[in-house]
């Protein structure tokens, strides 16, 4: 069974989906950059989320970890609310968002690696000082996680010295060390130099393969076809078309999702090699 | 506010006697700075270093200690100085010693094409530094320039320590003879502060002509 | 001359006095107004209008106001409100005051400076409020600031300088007291203005220690 009907029956099964955006509307000053979007992703998931620039795919992915508070709708994690308590109407207080961030890992497209920490430091911090996990676990974990992105021999140097693709994939084993229930990718090769993106996706897709919930914005449609469950196709800040990569790429729907697509025609064709 | 009209005509007087000085700190350290940095810059042999030195001492030095050096010291090897030509001396040395550092910097940053471009053109390195490397170089370092004119005139009350009655003096005495501190030494407050105010105030009136005429 | 210098060799246990006051008033004044700028400085970048606007008018004079002032209202000034203080107490206050301004506002340049991104990310990661600021936000700006702080650190000593006029016997003041005794103004002051030298360059090199850290992390 694929990853669809796995989800489905999980869902018949009463377990609640890992993530469920419901009707996420946002806007900044008088720009509407999303408007009533909702999107369910069950357990394994691999959700690629594509569209043309300034369609709205950044924020809503950063709405899901409250990083930008939505105008209106709602967003829960397994089951519980994010942002705002119960009722819907208190905002949830910076603990309570701490508590329920520390179940989203993220992997930015800057990489935002800390400075001040080597590999291995960046690695264990928010499990250390977050999720208070005693030290000699992380410690373990971080340097099993390291070694499955393959920087193991960089514990010890600082994020200045390392590559892009290195430091993205730093970036990933922190998302993972904090042993999310969700992962989200936010753009992750895009200020990567090409020959860089290589080593970043091959993890991704090996995360995929052992089944990691992932939701990733990405321009890099090789994976996405490759590697994705679902994709669902944003602009102008509404999802225009969902449904399997096969689907997708070789009959969309709709006429926009026809035109992205061939815009991006030679580049997936380019990629497709990864 | 207690302080009678004697009192403040007094404050004026050390008013004059600060912004005075402090001007002419300024007039002959600015330049004295440009030079040193000049010095410094082209590497002359044994001038050079000396003026790293001088640079060196002169920055951790406190301006009461040099003002005391001069006045005290300066006879004892031979040379008899007043208390105004002291002060003003302890200033233009301190002063140029930072302002010699902000220059050599600019200097230090010039795009170095410019001045190769200069040189294809036949200029002299003296017209050159006139028109081309000067301008610039002046434009770049107005907020740091500016900025230690400010700390200049922060200095300043060190100049008391040779007997002249600045600002910061005459409130002391007023509080002294009063009875009552803390009326003249809040007027000295404002003074200093809108004496400072006016000079940030040229600093960015002078920007906003440049930025006026870069842009007409 | 070399005379004089024998008499200041002679009375150097009295420099040396000055030169371990000096040291001292400038290293708590230091550690202090450290301490109290980084305190400071979140008050300066609070969201809290009334707050950030105090904390500003607190810098602002600070910034235009001649260190010696400040410590004659300190010293003769206060007692007016009934708070007396010793000139040392009176110095030591004066100096970490007034430089707990220009570390407030050197660390607010150096926070200005970090990437938003990283903060984000720390948000991201379930790190809020002091956890925040302790393991994520702190810790950069400090690398960030070292050379800055090092340059107020050797401000701080220079301005120790003017509290010999307030007779709190630190270094220029006893080279004062000694050249007035002994009639060595020369050798007394040349030797205060090495001495002086002597600590400047210790903090550079303390700086140039801390700079290397920062070194392998840029």
């Amino acid at each position: 069974m694929n990853d669809i009907d796995n989800a489905r029956v999980r869902a018949a099964a009463g377990e609640p989906p890992v993530l469920n955006v419901r009707g996420i509307s946002k806007s900044f000053d008088k720009l509407q950059v999303l408007s009533d979007v909702s999107l369910t992703v069950g357990r394994g998931e691999t959700v690629c989320i594509v569209g043309p620039s300034g369609s709205g795919k950044s924020t809503l992915l950063r709405c899901i970890n409250w990083l930008e508070p939505p105008d209106a709708g709602a967003i829960f994690l397994s089951g519980r609310r994010v942002g705002r308590r119960a009722g819907g109407d208190v905002a949830m207080s910076d603990s309570e968002l701490a508590q329920i961030r520390t179940r989203i890992g993220m992997v930015f497209q800057h990489f935002a690696l800390w400075p001040h920490l080597t590999v291995l430091q960046n690695v264990m911090e928010a499990p250390l000082h977050v999720q208070k996990r005693p030290k000699a676990e992380v410690r373990e974990f971080a340097e099993m996680l390291l070694e499955k992105v393959g920087l193991g021999d960089k514990r010890h140097a600082f994020p200045a010295r390392l590559s892009g693709g290195q430091k993205q994939r730093v970036g990933i084993a922190r998302a993972l060390a904090v042993r999310p229930d969700l992962l989200l990718f936010d753009e992750p090769t895009s200020a990567l130099d090409p020959e860089l993106v290589g080593e970043v996706i091959l993890v991704m897709r090996q995360l995929a393969r052992d089944g990691m919930t992932m939701v990733v914005v990405t321009h890099e449609m090789g994976f996405a076809r490759d590697a994705a469950t679902r994709m669902v196709f944003l602009d102008h800040g509404r999802i225009i078309e969902t449904g399997t990569p096969a689907q997708f790429f070789s009959a969309p729907a709709t006429d926009r999702a026809r035109q992205f697509l061939q815009r991006y025609a030679t580049s997936t064709a380019a990629v497709a090699d990864v | 506010m207690h302080l009678s009209v004697l009192d403040y005509l007094s404050l004026l007087q050390g008013a004059v006697s600060t912004v005075s000085l402090s001007l002419s700190g300024i007039a002959l350290g600015v330049p004295l700075g440009l030079l040193l940095a000049l010095v410094r810059w082209s590497r002359v042999p044994l001038l050079s270093p000396a003026v790293a030195g001088y640079v060196r001492i002169m920055r951790a030095t406190p301006a009461v200690t040099l003002a005391l050096l001069i006045f005290f010291a300066l006879p004892n090897i031979g040379f008899e100085i007043d208390p105004v030509p002291t002060a003003i001396l302890a200033l233009t040395l301190n002063t140029a010693a930072f302002n010699c550092e902000i220059w050599r910097a600019a200097l230090l940053d010039f795009p170095r094409d410019q001045l190769e471009a200069s040189a294809s053109f036949g200029m002299g390195a003296r017209l050159r530094f006139r028109r081309i490397v000067l301008p610039q170089i002046a434009r770049t370092c107005l907020p740091a320039l500016v900025n230690e004119m400010s700390l200049l005139i922060k200095a300043s009350p060190a100049v008391a320590v040779v007997g002249i009655v600045d600002i910061t003096r005459a409130a002391v005495r007023i509080g002294a003879q009063t009875y009552r501190p803390l009326p003249p030494l809040l007027v000295a407050l404002v003074l200093y502060g809108i004496i400072v105010a006016a000079f940030v105030f040229a600093q960015r009136s002078v920007e906003r002509r440049r930025m006026a005429a870069a842009t007409s | 001359m070399i005379k004089d210098f024998v008499i200041v060799w002679e009375h150097r246990d009295q420099m040396l006095n000055g030169l371990m006051n000096t040291l001292w008033l400038s290293l708590c004044s230091a550690v202090l107004a450290f301490a109290l700028g980084a305190l400071l400085t979140t008050a300066l970048t609070s969201r809290a209008r009334p707050v950030a606007a105090l904390a500003r008018s607190f810098v602002d004079t600070m910034r235009c106001l001649p260190f010696l002032l400040f410590a004659y209202l300190v010293y003769y000034g206060l007692p007016s409100f009934g708070i007396r203080f010793s000139n040392w107490g009176a110095g030591l206050i004066a100096l970490t005051l007034y430089n707990t301004a220009y570390m407030a506002e050197l660390l607010r340049a150096a926070w200005a400076g970090l990437s938003p991104e990283l903060i984000e990310a720390g948000h991201a990661f379930g790190f809020f409020g002091l956890n925040l600021f302790r393991r994520i936000v702190l810790p950069p700006v400090i690398l960030a600031a070292v050379p800055m702080i090092g340059n107020q650190m050797i401000q701080i000593i220079k301005d120790s300088a003017f509290l010999s006029i307030i007779a709190v016997p630190e270094l220029t003041h006893e080279a004062s007291s000694i050249q007035a005794t002994y009639f060595v103004p020369f050798a007394a002051f040349v030797a205060a203005v090495l001495l002086y030298w002597v600590l400047c360059l210790i903090v550079e090199a303390a700086v140039a220690g801390v700079g290397q850290m920062a070194e392998a992390r840029r």
